[in-house]
């Protein structure tokens, strides 16, 4: 981390540490949208009244970019209709009403024998163990996560970028980054896998994603102080590097600005991803699964996520995917305070949610809760030009000037000043002393660009 | 649906604790030590100045958000914070009625014209001081000896550093450097206590309320310039002053004197009217420091530094298009 950098971004508070995830009992009715991660939507496979079994196909694409739906528990499909992903966008959606038996589709559950010695995953041909991390429908466990074996596949055609020397840089991958750290510091589901590990799951899974993707050289970025002894006897075992990073410091745990303090390269941005500058990241809670695919033989029907903010006892979850969130907040305690603000994601960077029954899917991270007492309110204010955004925006853009002309429907003058290099981290608004709602200018910036060049 | 009522909003849903009102009172917190300073050698007199514009400009806002009916933001503190500097780098010895005068056209001339906080061009309180003294320079000289100096408690109107200069190079000699920087100097009434400046600056600086990029170019910009000034003054030569210790001590003079320290940490870095990106606040600075000591050496007036902060003020537009390299920003029509 240079000296620049240190004085940029904001310090959050620490949240509280997480211990292992408890899991949590499969609730009564659960919710699996067609399409939980960016991509296509899957096509419902079944119908409504019919039963279904543990592991059983639920929807599925012929799109490449698309993971398919299996079903968590067993029981009746209830229904097939629209509910809002987190993003707020309308998904259709299958309603399972839970019969409680968890009866496997298959009569053992396993349709491939299983892989659980790291020696014969290093020598597995990529190919075969992409195709059951496609069956099993692993989804990169991030907000706006890829399916996993698109985000492990190398694109199409390489794509080059002209860095600031002006040579095309075509890389191809060679460091692969496992994130066991969380960029949204209170929801902290991948510290609490760290903290619950079963280190056979971990050796699998990175080693399975090394070979999937090619690279040479492993990262564990760690949060400072929280790696137990034995991960590091396997680190040091296996030759993987580990780094210590800070988590409080927002937003350097994100995927791009973590390769840059890691490896010192520059993803290109809007449209680049750290894959092209040669590095894979994958969070830690991913890597896991990876390795409990492998080992099991079964698909992945639950994901290691937290609740955090005004709830009684802010705790990690292991629960089945589809989980509406009320039953997490029920879990932990009920949420504290006046109804406020339930956030799928973190305080940050995530998105406010209007339903609780808004599910669990592959790509969430966390729920943070926020009663009425702690919300903070945007004000109209005009911005009084403190600079105190430009000193601390982690991409050096000038966000007061690029508010200015999304606040006055300059969209495309906002576009030349750079508006698309954002990554809506928050931190301008964050430190904003007139509390303009600058991430909401942004993205509406962004959207009517957008619909404008899509018109032309 | 049986949720209860969720409020919904982008992200982020935690704001820090900065508002605009923590913002001005962490300013009065940094310009205390120069009030108490100013209050020190220039006694009641110079109290009695500053009490009046804060009063003053805090009235005029009130009737000016009466009649223009723009909304009511008076408990931003924005008005105190203008009075307190005006009342600052005025003289102790100026009649009641020129800092009533100026606190008004502090609020209406320099802010309230252009629409409020956040929108004018130009430091208000420069503003208001270049029109008072344009209008009144016989009451704006006024400076009084501080208490320390003067006989006994008895306030005297007599020359500053700066103008003892002008008429004089051999007056670098007079002054005791160490009185300077105290404040122990004829001057105005916050602006002479250039350690208590400095203190307070250092605190704006590390609350990071201010860039420390346009003090630092303040000060190495007087430093540079003097040292060209004094390089190129053959008066020196003719004192036997000779060689960069004088230089240096020409340099060390002008740092101390005049508004060069309350501009360098709080008029020029007023956040309304300078500039943001780093490269820019950092030629700002640079262009304060340089345009003071040209006007002190060879202008008209005696102090250049709130002229010089006026003139970078209108320059800040194009100082801000000097934006830092986006990251991971690719060369435009390579991909």
């Amino acid at each position: 981390m240079s000296i620049a950098t240190w004085f940029k971004g904001v310090r959050l508070p620490r949240g509280t540490a997480f211990g292992p995830p408890t899991p949590l009992p499969p609730p009564e009715r659960l919710y699996l949208p067609l399409r939980q991660h960016r991509g296509s939507v899957c096509q419902a496979k079944v119908e409504p009244g019919q039963q279904v079994g543990m592991g059983q196909l639920l929807g599925s694409s012929e799109e490449f970019d698309s993971a398919v739906v299996l079903s968590p528990v067993s029981g009746t499909v209830e229904a097939i209709r629209d509910f809002a992903d987190p993003a707020g966008q309308p998904v259709p959606t299958i309603v399972i009403l839970n019969d409680g038996q968890d009866i496997w589709a298959t009569p053992e559950g396993e349709v491939r024998p299983p892989l659980s010695d790291p020696d014969e995953v290093a020598k597995a041909r990529p190919t075969r163990l992409l195709r059951r991390i496609r069956e099993a429908g692993l989804v990169r466990a991030a907000s706006h996560g890829l399916p996993l074996h698109v985000d492990l596949s190398p694109p199409m055609a390489p794509r080059s970028y002209l860095f600031m020397t002006g040579i095309p840089v075509v890389r191809p991958t060679d460091t692969l980054v496992i994130r066991a750290l969380d960029h949204d510091p209170p929801v902290c589901p991948n510290q609490a896998a760290l903290a619950g590990l079963n280190l056979t799951e971990l050796d699998l899974g990175v080693t399975a994603l090394k070979r999937i993707s090619g690279a040479e050289k492993v990262i564990l970025a760690v949060p400072s102080g929280q790696v137990a002894n034995e991960v590091m006897a396997l680190a040091r075992l296996r030759e993987w590097e580990v780094s210590s990073q800070s988590t409080t410091h927002f937003p350097y745990c994100t995927d791009n600005l973590l390769v840059m303090s890691l490896t010192g390269r520059e993803v290109p941005t809007p449209y680049g991803e750290p894959r092209d500058v040669g590095v894979v990241v994958e969070p830690l809670v991913t890597a896991l699964e990876v390795g409990r695919v492998l080992i099991s033989a079964k698909p992945n029907l639950e994901r290691v996520f937290a609740v955090a903010g005004d709830v009684a006892k802010p705790q990690a979850y292991l629960a089945r995917l589809g989980t509406p969130i009320a039953e997490a907040i029920k879990a932990a305690g009920g949420a504290v305070g006046g109804s406020g603000k339930i956030i799928v994601g973190g305080p940050m960077m995530g998105f406010a949610h209007f339903d609780t029954l808004t599910p669990i899917t592959k790509e969430t991270e966390g729920v943070f809760v926020q009663a009425a007492e702690h919300l903070r309110r945007y004000d109209d204010h005009p911005c009084i030009h403190c600079g105190r955004c430009v000193a601390s925006c982690p991409v050096n853009l000038v966000p007061s000037e690029l508010s200015k002309l999304c606040e006055f429907q300059r969209f495309e003058d906002a576009a030349e000043a750079d508006l698309f290099h954002c990554i809506e981290c928050g931190v301008c608004a964050y430190v904003c002393p007139a509390r303009r709602p600058m991430v909401h200018y942004f993205r509406h910036g962004k959207s009517e660009v957008l619909a404008r060049r899509m018109e032309e | 649906m049986s949720s209860p009522l969720l409020t919904v909003s982008t992200s982020p849903h935690w704001l820090g604790r900065t508002t605009i009102r923590s913002m001005h009172l962490e300013f009065m917190l940094a310009l205390a030590p120069a009030l108490i300073t100013g209050f020190y050698y220039f006694g009641f007199p110079g109290l009695s100045v500053v009490l009046l514009t804060v009063a003053s400009a805090l009235v005029t806002e009130i009737i000016a958000v009466r009649v223009t009916s723009l909304p009511n933001r008076i408990h931003d503190l924005h008005a105190v914070l203008l009075g307190l500097l005006l009342g600052l780098i005025l003289p102790a010895g100026v009649p009641w009625w020129i800092p009533v005068v100026g606190g008004a056209l502090t609020i209406i001339l320099g802010k309230m014209v252009f629409g409020g906080l956040g929108n004018y061009p130009m430091n208000p309180v420069l503003v208001a001081w270049v029109a008072l003294s344009l209008s009144w320079p016989e009451h704006m000289n006024a400076y009084f000896a501080p208490v320390a100096l003067g006989s006994g408690g008895d306030f005297a109107v007599t020359e500053t550093p700066l103008m003892a200069l002008k008429n004089d190079i051999g007056s670098l000699e007079i002054f005791e450097l160490w009185d300077l920087w105290v404040g122990n100097a004829p001057g105005a009434i916050g602006a002479t206590g250039s350690l208590a400046l400095i203190a307070g600056g250092l605190y704006l600086i590390i609350r990071r309320l201010i860039p420390w990029q346009i003090p630092v170019g303040a000060l190495l910009g007087c430093v540079l310039m003097s040292l060209v000034a004094a390089y190129t003054d053959s008066r020196l030569l003719e004192m036997g002053m000779e060689g960069l210790a004088a230089n240096l001590k020409v340099a060390w003079f002008h740092l101390a004197t005049g508004g060069l320290m309350i501009t360098a940490f709080f008029l020029a870095p007023e956040p309304v009217s300078s500039p943001v990106t780093p490269w820019g606040a950092l030629i700002f600075g640079l262009g304060v420091g340089v345009m003071t000591v040209i006007v002190r050496t060879w202008g008209a007036w005696v102090d250049g530094a709130f002229y010089a902060v006026l003139l970078l003020n209108t320059l800040t537009p194009i100082l801000d298009r000097i934006r830092p390299k986006v990251l991971g920003k690719v060369i435009s029509g390579a991909v």
